[in-house]
């Protein structure tokens, strides 16, 4: 028995193949892209509609949470119930269970106000442990319609049914505060040895080393956006059309501000209604979209799919401008 | 996930992509039997790569010390414990076959199958090590295990106080667990030579890859925010070194070698290709952890001196032939062995043209004969880049320049 089990694994492909094979295209067509399949009620969009309130704005100098605390106060909200990523590989999430959303435009920006529990912030990712606390939202691209019989997948779009991201980092926020707007390894590590400040040889001497930090600089010689000094905002601008193809935009059109207080985070996302970027989501006064979201809890080592999601889209309405 | 053959493993295993071969393997083979552990290796890797700021922990290559070393600290027994059978290494060795399991067929888990058995929602079995595993690249260098007393010599063939040196760099698997590990795609092996890197401009540095490649060698750079892991000097390897005019060139961890132990060159079909004939016809350079499942491409000829069991379980069941071959080499061995770190160029074939008898003795009651063959190395074009012989050159000093520096 043994002899011919060693066969079978030897020699498989000539012996059974039409066995294997058959196996092997039925297992690739249920898991190869580790997905499991979704269940009708996630294609039908919540109840619960999140009407952008149209307020007038003075927006201040300095966006930050407190100085617009003000706009929300009549906004009605909605309570975005969320759950593990037990879809895509890899799971994971489940340790935040809803978050409340609100949201007002002032007939040039549109601004969405986020807040869930989280009893740890998590605002630097520099440590190879640890992982950065983030929300994001999710809009279908161009004009849609969702319906239980009009499918539009609530977890990262689809293939020709592309979506646009929102994705706001607690580290990018921490970035703008320090001096060149991208913490150091050192505001991780206080006093750590390294060669370029510790170097006894003149910078004339070091030049040609000096001068291919940014070449060798992966990340930045890419124009990757998570390695760029100086990026000016905390909120990522992106396109997806199904798990593994999230993208950044070239053109990085949204921004926030967030708050972290009493074991609450606050996040305060804004864009200006209409863009010229035809990748980005655009809102209308008195026009309807969709939205899904997400959280990360960095503390639970949350990142990429593992991820507390929302599994049904919302609908959004944008009340007409008014004179008020 | 599919089926894929892995001829380290003899059998079929599930990967979740189809298996797709490069046209030809970057591959190496390290004689861990000359190691010196200089680290001039790890020095040229280092300062043609991970120089910059936040790589300050970085070592691309490295060399450790078995079996207390280890860069990130002990990653492979935590590795090895995450396999479901707790490292137990099983191999049915009754029946090989030349092509497709010249070492037997592994019946434990990969790292692949380890993950699906526990059903932990993700392609392979790993872990994160934290920043201070990866603080003292050297922990535990030249610290021998011993079973001896304190007067008690050690001696051959098998050393009861024993240590080796395991020169590391990222094994450019034909199956990696970075790159099945990665959600975004954005790990990729080569078609041209299996080079696997990470797309930079991809990456959002989820981690994934260090989580999941049982060789730890995806490493998280904080300073980029993203993942970065050897690139085999790819430049190098593609020609566009001025220095070898176009013809591929050996990494730089390789040409630096300070004790010639290693040999780089492309695994592919032809039985007459240095690499390829040490790893698959004389078959007396093992891959690192077979067991993992990941085709590994970084070969090792075993030091002859360790304990065959511990061998076992890091080589494979190959490791009591390796040394058996090495310690008695054979005419075509001890001349295929000279080309080791006679060029920087990548030798693609070579040619023996037979020389005289120097010497004979007995190796453990084997008959050995030295022949002074010639050795004959050639390029990509096929054009000679190398000739050498077995007893190496003596130049003798005029006596006039005796005293002269």
């Amino acid at each position: 028995m043994k002899q011919s089990y060693k066969k079978i694994m030897m020699y498989g492909v000539t012996l059974l193949s039409c066995v294997f094979f058959s196996a092997g295209v039925t297992v690739y067509a249920e898991e190869t892209q580790g997905v499991k399949g979704m269940t009708e009620e996630e294609f039908t969009p919540a109840k619960e509609v999140l009407t952008v309130k149209y307020v007038q704005i003075d927006k201040p100098y300095h966006v930050d949470v407190e100085s617009l605390s003000g706009a929300f106060k009549d906004a009605q909200g909605v309570a975005v119930p969320l759950q593990m990523q037990d879809k895509a590989f890899p799971n994971g999430g489940g340790s935040v269970n809803s978050a409340d959303v609100k949201a007002v435009h002032d007939g040039l920006t549109i601004y969405f106000h986020i807040s869930w529990k989280d009893p740890t912030e998590n605002a630097r990712a520099i440590a190879i442990q640890e992982f950065r606390d983030a929300v994001a939202l999710m809009f279908p691209l161009g004009a849609v319609n969702i319906t239980p019989s009009e499918h539009f997948s609530p977890r990262m779009g689809d293939r020709e049914k592309p979506v646009n991201l929102w994705h706001w980092k607690a580290d990018w926020e921490s970035d703008l505060l320090v001096k060149g707007e991208l913490e150091d390894v050192e505001a991780q590590y206080p006093n750590m040895h390294d060669d370029w400040n510790t170097n006894p040889f003149s910078p004339y001497y070091h030049r040609d080393m000096i001068t291919s930090v940014s070449v060798l600089s992966g990340g930045r010689a890419a124009l990757n956006l998570f390695s760029q000094p100086g990026r000016k905002r905390t909120v990522e601008d992106l396109n997806a059309e199904g798990f593994g193809t999230l993208t950044t935009q070239d053109h990085q059109d949204v921004n926030g501000c967030s708050q972290y207080k009493d074991g609450i985070w606050t996040v305060i996302i804004y864009r200006s209604l209409i863009t010229e970027d035809p990748h980005d989501v655009q809102f209308v006064p008195g026009g309807n979209s969709f939205f899904n979201m997400a959280v990360w809890n960095g503390n639970e080592k949350d990142r990429n799919g593992q991820k507390n999601i929302s599994t049904q889209w919302h609908p959004v309405t944008l009340e007409r401008v008014a004179w008020q | 996930m599919t089926l894929v053959h892995n001829w380290h493993l003899g059998r079929r295993m599930e990967y979740p992509y189809f298996e797709s071969r490069p046209k030809r393997q970057f591959a190496a083979v390290f004689n861990i039997n000359r190691c010196i552990a200089c680290q001039t290796c790890t020095m040229a890797c280092k300062s043609a790569w991970t120089y910059n700021k936040g790589q300050e922990f970085m070592w691309w290559n490295n060399v450790e010390t078995k079996p207390y070393g280890g860069y990130p600290q002990s990653w492979d027994v935590k590795t090895l414990r995450l396999i479901d059978n707790n490292g137990g290494n099983v191999w049915y060795t009754d029946e090989k076959d030349e092509k497709l399991s010249p070492y037997g067929v592994y019946e434990g888990d990969t790292i692949f199958e380890a993950a699906a058995k526990k059903n932990l929602n993700q392609w392979a079995v790993g872990y994160i090590p934290e920043d201070k595993e990866w603080r003292a690249p050297n922990f535990g260098e030249d610290v021998a295990m011993s079973n001896n007393k304190p007067d008690e010599y050690s001696t051959l063939p098998e050393h009861s106080r024993w240590f080796f040196y395991l020169q590391r760099l990222c094994n450019h698997c034909t199956y990696p667990g970075c790159l099945a590990a990665c959600p975004r795609k954005a790990i990729y092996k080569r078609k041209e030579d299996g080079i696997v890197l990470i797309d930079q401009k991809r990456c959002r540095g989820y981690r994934k890859c260090v989580e999941q490649c049982p060789y730890k060698k995806p490493m998280y750079r904080g300073l980029t925010r993203i993942s970065e892991k050897c690139i085999a000097c790819y430049p190098r390897v593609e020609g566009k070194d001025p220095l070898t005019q176009g013809r591929p060139m050996e990494t730089r961890c390789m040409a630096a070698c300070v004790g010639q132990i290693r040999l780089q060159g492309f695994l592919d079909d032809n039985p007459k290709n240095p690499v390829t004939w040490l790893i698959r016809h004389e078959k007396v350079a093992l891959p690192l952890y077979p067991q993992f499942g990941t085709e590994p491409n970084i070969y090792y000829i075993p030091p002859r001196w360790a304990p065959r069991a511990y061998l076992r379980q890091m080589f494979g069941p190959g490791s009591d032939e390796a040394i058996e071959k090495f310690m008695v080499p054979s005419r075509e061995l001890l001349a295929v062995m000279s080309l080791f770190r006679m060029t920087q160029s990548i030798i693609f074939e070579y040619k023996i043209e037979e020389g005289p008898k120097v010497f004979e003795t007995v190796i453990h009651g084997k008959k050995f004969e030295m022949f002074n063959d010639t050795v004959i190395g050639y390029g990509e074009d096929g054009k000679e880049i190398l000739r050498t012989t077995v007893e190496e050159p003596i130049h003798i000093r005029d006596p006039k320049h005796y005293n002269s520096i």
